[in-house]
């Protein structure tokens, strides 16, 4: 029933577009026909077992496609920003953004713009990294598809070493609803870029976020992304289709959230790529944290890197489910993963899958799970030193979620980020033995 | 183990503990003064580490009887933590080690938490740099160590010296060192016995349980006491230990053997 109020509301904004005859009103048809078929899957669709899209359903559908004249909150995210992107319930606002400074080797604009001026190109963009498989969220996106961002290193060899600040509003406050935004990133052969992508939520949003990522050879991106989404849902899903000797890193930190499915596919068409998936999450509450991630060694010679790490207190949940599939001609790929989780409460739970499919001989792939508490010895260690139990918990947190952001050059973010995440653990909501 | 009473730091009487219903201290009298160094000697299984555990606050260690004074207050009310800001140190016979938080980080969360305690401000990044360098020397550590993370892949030497180290650190008033020798070879014993030596001072006090008598070749202790089956079977000077080493551990159960048959 509540599902049906989905289809019809979706059906109803996504006739608004009027841009009949073209691939993409083509595109829209297609989705919205798919959404209606399929709607959100349940529990029994492999894909979504662990994924309880029926609190969804039930949620807010109507698109906020409308956006408030104010961002309804400070942003504080530390560091020396080249430009900023405000995305506010999937609308590019250009008077809230800042692009003044960028460099001409890149061009940022709405996706609005492109979709207005070339759907047709805009179309086959989609078409890059988004198939016509059905999937709710991409389903959604195409049907609804507005604005978002389009994100171009056209120079060959630019390195831009400043990061550019993406930050996604949802402003749920007049009324609930549903946003839905899709990015398209496109790095010429050789160039360097670096985004700091942020979601911040106020009121019941459902955030429907999509990236296409395009990595042309020896090009690399370097992608945080740091969501604080307070009382959202959100599905964020990134496409990454990588060329010769580009290297993909991606940090995923994510502090609460009430439902999060964050899914990357990771697509290695060249060989000597390298791609970082690094997550760090905590959740309280009902939170539930969904992490679904896929890498595909096409061609040989490349490496991949996975670690997510997720704490969880009160009954939260966490999943993590990782797709490493080695076709038969990527020979001496080498590929890491590892998901551990600590569990600070007797109702918080985790689930996680590594799933490998190697199809070649000749490649080393290695991958670990723990599901474990905090270690009592390190507490009393630390107590024995003169800290209170509680402090000594938090720093055994940081300790164990620091390895994710070992990498991170931006000393500054990643303390910010690990205060963040400290601060999603509420101490007194925990119950140690 | 009677006496004058007026300027002992610490004072045990009667102490019985058990871990997990076995009963392992059965009955410890001593008492420490400020200055004095003592080692508790005795056969493995003796209770010397639950005797160092009991005292640091280790709650799987459940205190069945007895009394502890430190400084006139009752430690057993006390947990391991304010033990810790009263200024009792325990280093570790095995050294935990917590990847993802550096050594430095480590120290100064501990000192801070001790200030703190003590209504102290705080010590910023540059003052405790420069306290832990000149603590380093002391120990022979190398810098580096400070930024690793704490014990994370040390051997076992330097993670002995890095107990030391929290020790000249956090400047404790009774410092329980507990099998500080085992798993050293005969340089890092040394290293680590002269660290302890320049830390020996007139206000503070030294307990160090040891298996062997070599590590009091170096760390020359004040009284001898002799654990076993969770008493103090023997108490003496530092000849007790040479004597020890001559005879083993043997002789205590010809003793036990004939308490037991008294009984």
């Amino acid at each position: 029933m509540v599902a049906e109020t989905w289809s019809k509301q979706v059906q109803t904004s996504s006739l608004t577009f009027d841009d009949q005859g073209t691939e993409l009103k083509r595109r829209r048809q297609r989705a919205l026909e798919q959404f209606e078929q399929h709607r959100f899957p349940g529990r029994k669709h492999e894909e979504w077992r662990y994924t309880p899209l029926s609190r969804l359903a039930a949620g807010p559908c109507a698109p906020l496609l409308e956006s408030s004249q104010e961002i309804p909150f400070c942003p504080d995210l530390p560091g020396d920003m080249l430009a900023k992107v405000v995305i506010v319930n999937g609308e590019f606002r250009a008077d809230l953004s800042d692009l003044s400074r960028l460099p001409s080797a890149i061009r940022v604009q709405s996706l609005a713009q492109l979709r207005h001026s070339d759907p047709d190109q805009l179309a086959s963009l989609l078409d890059l990294y988004w198939t016509q498989d059905s999937h709710p969220f991409h389903d959604l996106s195409d049907a609804l598809l507005d604005d978002g961002v389009h994100i171009e290193v056209v120079e060959e060899g630019a390195k831009i070493d400043a990061p550019i600040h993406i930050l996604h509003v949802l402003d749920g406050q007049a009324r609930a609803g549903s946003a839905h935004v899709t990015g398209l990133i496109q790095l010429a052969a050789g160039a360097q870029l670096q985004l700091v992508e942020e979601i911040r939520s106020v009121g019941e949003v459902l955030g429907n976020l999509r990236w296409g990522v395009g990595l042309d050879p020896r090009s690399i991106l370097k992608r945080v992304r740091a969501f604080r989404p307070e009382c959202a849902s959100i599905y964020h899903g990134t496409r990454v289709v990588q060329q010769q000797d580009s290297r993909f890193e991606d940090l995923f930190c994510s502090s609460g959230g009430e439902l999060i499915r964050n899914e990357l596919h990771v697509s290695h068409e060249g060989t000597g790529c390298h791609c970082d998936l690094l997550g760090a999450y905590a959740g309280r509450g009902k939170n539930h944290l969904d992490h679904h991630t896929t890498i595909d060694h096409k061609v040989e010679d490349c490496t991949s890197k996975e670690i997510y790490r997720g704490v969880l207190s009160d009954q939260a949940r966490g999943v993590f489910s990782g797709m490493i599939h080695v076709h038969p001609d990527a020979q001496r790929t080498d590929a890491k993963q590892s998901n551990d989780t600590i569990l600070l409460s007797e109702g918080a739970e985790a689930d996680t899958r590594p799933r490998l499919e190697i199809y070649a001989d000749d490649v080393k792939c290695t991958h670990g799970a723990t599901i474990g508490a905090l270690d009592e010895d390190a507490i009393f260690y630390l107590r024995s030193r003169g800290v209170s139990p509680d402090e000594a918990r938090k720093i055994l947190v940081r300790a164990f979620t620091s390895v994710v952001f070992h990498g991170l050059e931006d000393r500054q973010l990643s303390d910010f980020i690990a205060d963040e995440i400290q601060q999603s653990i509420d101490p007194q909501g925990t119950d140690h033995e | 183990m009677s006496g004058k009473k007026e300027n002992s730091m610490l004072e045990i009487h009667g102490l019985c503990a058990s871990v997990e219903g076995t009963e392992i201290l059965r009955g410890i009298d001593l008492e420490v003064k400020a200055g004095e160094v003592h080692a508790i000697m005795g056969p493995n299984g003796s209770g010397k580490s639950t005797l160092a555990n009991v005292l640091a606050g280790r709650e799987e260690y459940l205190v069945d009887a007895g009394t502890v004074q430190y400084n006139g207050i009752d430690l057993l009310e006390l947990s391991a933590e304010e033990r810790a800001c009263e200024g009792i140190f325990l280093a570790f016979q095995y050294p935990v080690s917590i990847p993802g938080i550096s050594n430095a980080y480590f120290l100064r969360s501990a000192l801070n938490a001790i200030r703190r305690y003590r209504e102290e401000s705080e010590i910023d990044a540059v003052d405790f740099l420069e306290l832990v360098r000149s603590r380093m020397d002391l120990v022979g550590m190398d810098e580096k160590l400070l930024h690793r993370s704490v014990n994370d892949g040390f051997s076992g030497g330097e993670k002995k010296r890095n107990e030391i180290l929290q020790m000249a650190v956090l400047d404790p008033t009774l410092a329980i060192l507990d099998e500080t020798d085992s798993g050293l070879d005969i340089d890092a014993l040394r290293i680590v016995a002269e660290g302890v030596n320049k830390l020996r001072k007139q206000e503070r006090a030294i307990i160090v349980v040891t298996h062997y008598q070599r590590l009091l070749d170096y760390i020359v202790p004040d009284q001898v006491h002799v654990l076993s089956e969770g008493k103090i079977v023997r108490s003496g000077d530092k000849s007790l230990a040479l004597e020890l080493e001559k005879e083993g551990y043997s002789w205590l159960q010809a003793d036990d053997a004939r308490a037991g048959n008294n009984a």
